[in-house]
């Protein structure tokens, strides 16, 4: 269980699904692993947060538990869409602990955003990735089937045919000098974003320094400290959030911000909802 | 009796099966794999069939559900009344009174396909 997430599911304002999808990762395998990873270290955390004024445990989060993952990530994905949308329907938001970051679709679809915002380091534009469609690398190239606009903070790299597409209007890459100045203007609402958001946090937008415990590293990332204003700034209009693509490969440095960003999540929420 | 039982794994999309005790269409069927410690799921979506209602509920896949047995009829017009209508059915020429279905425009003598589950009926 998540720590904290203490709330019958009926009862629920929030629930919490583990994903541990680990079949398309391209370098360092291993997201199989990051739910579990989230929420052991996410045991060191105070419930009381003294942004918000609010005790985690007090803010109806339920942990539904991981869905054991198979290899044909399409039919996974189905399921694991048919789970999210009970949870809504049921009048609770989901959150989607990864696995790798494919598991968003199934978040995306469920919750049919307005806007896909995605804090990663890489377009994930691709249609597909070695033949494979439904390969990690596509991810916000089909949020795009269901999402009007997709907004990817933090991304650093993409082959020349993702960069080509990011062009488009429906598309906004806000790289980590930029974005800072992006997030001002949408706290002054200089900047408007329309509609509901899907937020999706890929762990490996954090610098590798920061979250090394990650399939794709990207160096010149972004700091814990800003994608955690990201999450702040943006959280009273999602509808679903997902932190993905942690895996095993460091000392618990992904886990832990992930887990605080999630917590961050629902703080922020909970407090302007 | 208007229901029969079988399990979760026989269902299949564009069958019947009786959500929170209503007859519905499934028009949504996917299952979860067991792994090694866990049991087979299958997540079963369905709307009325005549309240048009979406439901759902996942169970495991040897899980017993009813079936609802839903007959499909052949009746006729034989007046009509503001939004209801006088039907005979062909086969039992048993009267009765049904709500006129929005995009239908009958006539007397008009001959229409209906399905019929207990006491509800629903113009096809």
């Amino acid at each position: 269980m998540f720590p904290g997430a203490v709330t019958d599911r009926e009862a629920a304002a929030y629930v919490i699904v583990g994903a541990p999808l680990d079949v398309s990762t391209t370098f360092q395998p291993g997201t199989r692993f990051g739910p579990d990873r989230v929420r052991l270290f996410a045991r060191s955390f105070e419930d009381y947060d003294h942004h918000t004024g609010g005790h985690f445990s007090e803010l109806g989060v339920h942990d539904d538990g991981d869905l054991h993952a198979w290899d044909d990530a399409e039919e996974y994905l189905t399921f694991l869409g048919g789970k999210l949308s009970d949870i809504r329907n049921e009048g609770a938001l989901p959150i989607l602990i990864g696995g790798e970051h494919t598991v968003s679709r199934a978040g995306v679809r469920a919750c049919e955003p307005d806007v896909f915002v995605a804090l990663d380091a890489h377009l994930d534009l691709r249609a597909e990735y070695d033949g494979n469609p439904s390969s990690h690398a596509t991810v916000t190239h089909h949020a795009l089937e269901t999402a009007d606009e997709a907004i990817i903070l933090g991304a650093r790299t993409g082959d020349e045919t993702e960069w080509e597409r990011a062009s488009a209007e429906d598309v906004t890459v806000v790289e980590p000098n930029e974005l800072s100045d992006w997030l001002a203007s949408v706290r002054d609402q200089s900047l408007a974003i329309d509609g509901s958001v899907y937020l999706s946090v890929d762990i490996d937008a954090a610098d590798p320094s920061v979250a090394p415990g990650t399939g794709t590293m990207e160096p010149f990332g972004l700091g814990a400290r800003e994608m955690q204003a990201v999450v702040r700034t943006l959280a009273p209009a999602c509808v679903g959030f997902d932190v993905v693509e942690v895996n095993d490969r460091d000392d618990g440095q992904a886990a832990t911000l992930a887990g605080k960003l999630l917590r961050s999540f629902v703080y922020q929420h909970a407090a302007d909802t | 009796m208007a229901k029969q039982q079988t399990e979760v794994r026989d269902l299949q999309e564009g069958s019947y099966v009786m959500i929170d005790e209503t007859p519905c269409v499934i028009n949504s069927y996917s299952t979860a794999k067991p792994g090694k410690h866990g049991s087979a799921k299958a997540r079963v979506e369905g709307k009325g069939v005549f309240d048009e209602r979406k439901r759902n509920f996942t169970q495991p896949v040897d899980a017993k559900v009813w079936v609802p047995i839903i007959d499909r009829k052949q009746g006729q017009v034989i007046s009509l009344d503001g939004d209801d209508m006088q039907v005979m059915d062909l086969e039992s020429y048993e009267t009765f009174t049904m709500r006129v279905p929005d995009g239908l425009d009958p006539s007397p003598d008009d001959e229409i396909e209906y399905l019929e589950h207990e006491s509800q009926r629903k113009v096809v």
